[in-house]
């Protein structure tokens, strides 16, 4: 193998590792966005919001002195009761008034977190404070030309580590199987005694605490966060679950870690600026040639 | 003599493992007055759906005036003479009772939208004849004093009787009515009976109509298909039906008693 | 009084927005959130018709020509995106539309012979309140006109119920791809004058938070209603300016303001103010004597 070909090797397999790095992150993001479509249709614009909400949480947490281990359920917790309570107030009033007014409804809580977050926590980017010293995993192996951080370790380990506790919750445990009626028939369900509203609200909440869950990790992998920051990897995340397939959980992964890593891949070799294009050209190709994303299975309209 | 005008050649419907319609055959000749029975989730309204291009078959041929239509999309077929209610009323429901009507005369009008942005007199005179036609179709529905009201705001019944003139001013050669009685009373019910008559011989149409009414069906249909778990089982007039032991036995469900 | 000659140029701008969306969304009920993506093309191609290529004929005329370009172009693209995206539908649709709208906005960053990221400039000045409101009276009038005719009522039959518009012999796809390019090709012209009034563009000028704020004007006025659109592009474009008037710290929150009051709209009152009728000010004499 010639010196070039080596490099080439290096650079791709340090492209993938950082595209499976960013896609975990919008997997847990893309993760909140399919479960609420599952289970009331709505695109719930306002997604990327709850991933700011918890990056700042984990910021004023760890500023207090609070240790990254307990900042972190702390950012998932509040970034879930944001949530729940932006369900009470706007998503459910409206829920049988359409898709489309559900769709602007939520355009609208969007706006408002990121404007109200500009004015009460400024708009200018903060530095999110270092808990460790971040160094190179793979140094002590001896390898410098791939770089593999700690935050990139545990950014990985905890996105597995959500995904399984999800898994479990949502295969295994009697309120996932209430989520999972739900989102198949909400009036059958309804008959079956289930507080389907409960079950809603809960959604938002697991939902919307992954996000926050990703909020913090890229605070610690990026070192900046701004109020506008849920704005793209919301769209991204978006485009992850509609990519797997919405309203299928292992779906948003696979969408997620298959977008991190073509936007790495396309920053890599390519061109960075063309970064976001890409993304929104699968978004594009992917509604028009399979709407129903890689997992899904199609179905008919009832006249 | 010509042949049918419509024929279905073992039509077939499959959403997914569900057999929703299998290999059903049907001809309506020209003023034909034919019922489509069966209990309820039988595949009648699929096949509706299919002949008027909602659906594409899965298996078989659907021929209209001998030309194939599998696979025209609905708006052809409307071209084409094919009309159609639906179960649950699809009216437009916040535009005008004459508007309703209007847009069913779409296809027969030929000025561009150029000449309606301009106001032309070719748009003016086309849309003077439309109006004409609506106002004389309203009448014989008994609708003309109810045309600037918007659709949503007419009772159950005229509603009913709105959709199927909207469908009647597309001209069409055969037309579907898809449960017509749905939720009427049996004043209403006999009112509507000598109406589809009486429309079949006035337009010079071919009627096929899907009913859970069985005194209108009997009443009114001159032939009756009957499907069940979308099958055909049994084909006849009025009296070879209600003494048809197949039909009895779907309709009451089967007797152990040998 | 420059100050409110360019507020009611604005106006204008926003209202052949407004209402060439209002034909989109409203009228054929097809959800787009891409409305910016059209309103850039036209801006850019306008705008770069004027620098590269403008004819050597008066000013006014060059105008025109410029509108005309920058209408057509839009228009094009609107063929080109809504044959693919009118296929989709509901919140489907709403989210490729605003993909090709941020596509746009990005491929234009990346052009380097407008400008790139650093804007557009030196536009030269060719409009004037007179040439933007007399496109402001040919949308409404061409619209409202269209809307009167059959082609109208197809394409509102298509909002109104889609599969009893085809069983009825409407072509539903086409109405729906007649109103996409109708209405991106005035969001085209509408760009090109505001080129021609601004002399500066820049492409996060037509971002998607644009798309949303004539979304916002359309459904605060009414979804359909063509008055309802002319009056949501006024009080929207004048809101910032009447928050201002009342001191910096509610002009800096007017932001979280349109927010909530999207949120509120919804919640109160979905159809907008307006509804999906039209306001006559006749009938309403008519009534007030009777």
């Amino acid at each position: 193998m010639s010196e070039d070909q080596l490099y080439f090797f290096y650079d791709l397999f340090q492209y993938l590792l950082n595209g499976i790095c960013q896609g975990s992150i919008y997997a847990l993001i893309a993760l909140g966005y399919t479960m609420v479509y599952g289970i009331i249709k709505l695109i719930n614009f306002a997604h990327g919001e709850f991933y700011m909400i918890g990056a700042f949480t984990g910021y004023y947490c760890i500023k207090s002195g609070m240790p990254l281990l307990y900042a972190f359920p702390i950012a998932m917790l509040f970034s879930g009761i944001m949530a729940v309570i932006v369900e009470k107030l706007a998503y459910k009033p409206i829920r049988h008034a359409g898709r489309i007014p559900a769709l602007i409804t939520a355009l609208g809580v969007s706006f408002f977190f990121q404007y109200f977050g500009q004015m009460v926590l400024g708009a200018a980017p903060k530095p999110f404070p270092e808990t460790y010293e971040d160094y190179n995993l793979l140094e002590k192996f001896g390898i410098t030309e791939i770089i593999f951080t700690k935050t990139q370790a545990i950014i990985i380990v905890s996105t597995v580590v959500l995904m399984l506790f999800l898994r479990w919750l949502v295969m295994s445990t009697k309120v996932g199987k209430a989520m999972r009626a739900t989102s198949f028939n909400k009036d059958a369900s309804e008959l079956m005694g289930i507080n389907t509203d409960r079950i809603i609200s809960f959604t938002f909440f697991i939902g919307a605490s992954m996000a926050g869950a990703a909020g913090v990790l890229v605070g610690i992998y990026y070192n900046t966060i701004d109020p506008m920051m849920g704005l793209i990897p919301g769209l991204k995340a978006f485009i992850a679950a509609v990519l797997g397939g919405i309203g299928i959980i292992p779906g948003a992964v696979l969408g997620g870690l298959v977008l991190g890593v073509v936007e790495n891949l396309v920053v890599g070799f390519w061109e960075s600026t063309y970064r976001d294009v890409v993304s929104f050209g699968i978004l594009i190709l992917i509604l028009l040639v399979k709407p129903t994303g890689l997992l899904g299975t199609k179905s008919k309209e009832k006249v | 003599m010509s042949g049918p005008i419509l024929h279905t050649k073992n039509i077939t419907m499959r959403f997914g493992g569900l057999m929703a319609v299998d290999q059903v055959q049907l001809k309506v000749f020209k003023n034909d007055l034919v019922g489509i029975i069966g209990p309820n989730g039988a595949g009648k309204t699929t096949v509706f759906n299919m002949i008027t291009g909602i659906y594409t078959p899965s298996a078989g041929e659907i021929i209209l005036q001998d030309k194939n239509i599998n696979n025209e999309r609905a708006y052809t077929i409307s071209k084409l003479g094919v009309a159609r209610t639906f179960q649950n009323i699809r009216l437009f429901k916040d535009l005008s009772v004459i508007d309703n009507i209007r847009l069913a005369g779409h296809q027969k009008l030929t000025y561009s939208g150029i000449s309606s942005i301009l106001r032309t007199k070719n748009f003016k005179e086309q849309e003077e004849k439309l109006t004409e036609k609506a106002i004389k179709l309203l009448k014989i529905f008994k609708l003309e004093d109810k045309k600037d009201f918007l659709a949503r705001n007419l009772p159950y019944g005229k509603q009913r009787r709105l959709e199927i003139a909207r469908a009647l001013a597309t001209d069409p050669k055969l037309l579907l009515l898809d449960e017509p009685a749905a939720g009427m009373n049996p004043k209403e019910t006999r009112e509507l009976s000598d109406l589809i008559i009486w429309l079949r011989d006035y337009f010079k149409i071919a009627i096929l109509l899907i009913e859970h009414d069985m005194g209108l069906v009997m009443n009114v249909c001159e032939r009756i298909y009957v499907l069940d778990y979308g099958k055909l089982i049994a084909e006849g007039n009025p009296s070879e039906i209600q003494n048809n032991p197949k039909v009895i036995e779907a309709y009451l469900g089967t007797s152990e008693v040998d | 009084m420059d100050y409110l000659a360019h507020l009611t140029l604005n106006c204008g701008i926003f209202i052949i927005l407004a209402v060439s969306l209002n034909l989109i969304n409203g009228m054929a009920g097809q959800f787009s959130l891409g409305h910016a993506g059209f309103w850039a093309i036209g801006a850019y191609t306008g705008a770069a018709f004027s620098t590269f290529a403008p004819l050597p004929i008066p000013d006014w005329m060059n105008l025109l020509v410029g509108c005309g370009v920058g209408g057509i172009s839009a228009s094009i693209a609107g063929v080109l995106i809504g044959i693919p995206c009118l296929r989709l539908r509901g919140d489907y649709l709403a989210i490729a539309t605003l993909g090709f709208s941020e596509i746009i906005r990005l491929i234009i960053i990346n052009m380097d012979v407008v400008g790139g990221p650093r804007g557009f400039t030196n536009i030269p000045k060719w409009a004037n309140l007179g040439w933007v409101y007399l496109w402001v009276v040919i949308t409404i009038l061409v619209i409202s006109n269209l809307m009167k005719g059959t082609h109208g009522r197809a394409i509102i039959s298509i909002r109104e119920d889609e599969i009893a518009a085809e069983s009825l012999g409407i072509n539903t796809f086409k109405y729906k791809l007649l109103a996409f390019v109708v209405g991106s090709g005035f969001a085209g012209v509408a760009g090109a004058l505001f080129a021609y009034s601004q002399q500066f563009i820049h492409p996060n000028g037509f971002n998607f938070l644009w798309s949303v704020i004539i979304l916002l004007m359309i459904i605060l006025g009414g979804l359909g209603s063509i008055t309802g659109a002319v009056v949501g592009a006024i009080i929207l474009t004048l809101l910032p300016e009447v928050l201002r008037l009342m001191g910096p710290t509610i002009s800096e929150w007017r932001m979280v303001i349109y927010s909530l009051l999207l949120i509120l709209l919804m919640l109160w009152r979905p159809q907008g103010i307006f509804g999906k009728h039209e306001f006559k000010i006749f009938s309403l004499i008519k009534r007030l004597k009777t």
